[in-house]
């Protein structure tokens, strides 16, 4: 499975396995949806861990800006987490790591959302 | 083919300040350093091959304006930014060696930024010139005379000499104008705004600025696929930064870079010229932009066929 949500350090965590692109951001993006109808419910701050994305399209960047809205309309805080090389310079090109809290690791990401 | 480019900022036209020039002339007494030149044409070819485009240029600061050379050999132009004034002195100097004296315009759209240069197209005041306006708009010829009232601009459209006609271009079906096969998308932004595509003897050249694409319209995008399939070359509005373009300034109908290098990779497109560019930016930052998409294309190229990302700037001219 491409995309696994769990819960873990005081946060829910959902993992996407390899790339986002014109190919699959509409799972990807439903995806990020339930996930985070699945945090409001339980209270939860949310992070996406990116370790196993090695780089993700506009299309896949922006079902992230837009589960980013969602989340804030649900009042839920929405954190990506552990990005390679090529995926954190898709960030900073983009400049989505203006729009999002990017931490190095799941854990510092699930720690300071909990927190 | 041929592309030119007369205008390529976005929104508002923008000159070099004393200081942006003072700090180029800096820069490149630098990099002259020891160095001695015997002529002018010495110091040039150092400037020419040793310098950086930045540095012995820049983009230019003239609203939206390119021209196509192709077809039966009359004038193309897309969109009558400010650019439009310098490529009507041009005009008039080929017109002088023996170009014919027919333009076909095609206007992206009304807004300000791509019609404030007609006014100062000096051809227009010439009686024996034909200018053919060409636009998916209905109002095109409403948005050009009331930019010459007298509240906004001291000669009226009816002082103009040259014989003007205006021609509304359905979409969906290709238009034979000037030898050039001529086909029109309807795009987003206030208002509405077109691309146009020209294809000519197994060449073709896309034109699609001012053109947002939303987050909320990608299941779409493939109309845009479609469009610019197998281009040669691709021009696209490249305003913004993809984060700037579904925040701060969504809605105010621009896309990034990104946006424009995934829809050519998908298309397979050959070649995209990032354009309109943002009027705040300084050279350097258009630069370093363009840094960047090239490296996105790379980052994010796959299997695919390779995208070549060019700038465009005031000034450039690209075989097609």
């Amino acid at each position: 499975m491409a995309w696994t949500a769990t819960k873990q350090e005081g946060a829910l965590l959902g993992r996407q396995q390899g790339r986002v692109d014109e190919s699959n951001w509409e799972t990807f993006s439903a995806d990020l949806v339930a996930a985070i109808t699945a945090a409001a419910a339980s209270g939860l701050p949310f992070v996406v861990d990116l370790a196993g994305v090695p780089y993700m399209s506009s299309r896949g960047l922006r079902a992230l800006s837009t589960g980013l809205a969602t989340a804030k309309k649900a009042d839920v805080a929405m954190r990506l987490a552990a990005p390679g090389e090529a995926m954190r310079e898709i960030l900073a090109i983009s400049r989505y790591d203006k729009l999002f809290e990017v931490y190095d690791t799941v854990h510092a990401a699930c720690a300071d959302a909990a927190r | 083919m041929k592309v030119r480019f007369w205008g390529t900022r976005g929104s508002l036209p923008v000159a070099a300040t004393a200081s942006t020039i003072r700090e180029k002339v800096v820069a490149g007494v630098l990099a002259a350093s020891g160095r001695t030149f015997a002529d002018p044409d010495e110091a040039a070819a150092f400037v020419d091959t040793e310098l950086d485009f930045v540095t012995r240029g820049g983009f230019g600061g003239a609203t939206s304006c390119v021209e196509i050379e192709a077809g039966d050999g009359n004038f193309i132009i897309c969109d009558m930014g400010s650019g439009l004034r310098e490529f009507g002195l041009d005009a008039m100097r080929r017109v002088v060696g023996g170009h014919p004296r027919r333009y076909h315009f095609f206007l992206s759209h009304l807004h300000w930024d791509h019609i404030m240069g007609f006014p100062f197209f000096v051809p227009a005041f010439d009686p024996e010139t034909i200018i053919v306006i060409h636009a998916g708009h209905t109002d095109a010829e409403t948005a050009l005379r009331r930019q010459m009232k007298e509240i906004s601009f001291p000669v009226p459209f009816d002082w103009l000499r040259a014989k003007i006609e205006f021609v509304t271009l359905p979409t969906g079906v290709a238009h034979q104008i000037g030898g050039i096969s001529v086909t029109l998308l309807e795009q987003h932004h206030s208002h509405l705004s077109y691309g146009y595509r020209f294809d000519v003897v197994g060449r073709s050249v896309v034109y699609s600025t001012d053109s947002e694409h939303r987050s909320d319209t990608m299941d779409s995008e493939d109309k845009f696929e479609a469009f610019f399939a197998g281009a040669d070359l691709v021009i696209c509005d490249t305003m913004y930064s993809l984060g700037d373009s579904v925040s701060l300034k969504q809605d105010w109908g621009h896309s990034s870079s990104l946006v424009a290098i995934d829809l050519c990779r998908l298309a397979t497109a050959k070649c995209l010229a990032l354009f309109h560019h943002e009027p705040t930016y300084s050279d350097v930052q258009i630069a370093a932009v363009t840094a960047e998409a090239i490296q996105y294309e790379h980052l994010t190229r796959g299997a695919a066929a390779a995208v070549q990302v060019i700038c465009a700037y005031d000034g450039l001219e690209v075989d097609v």
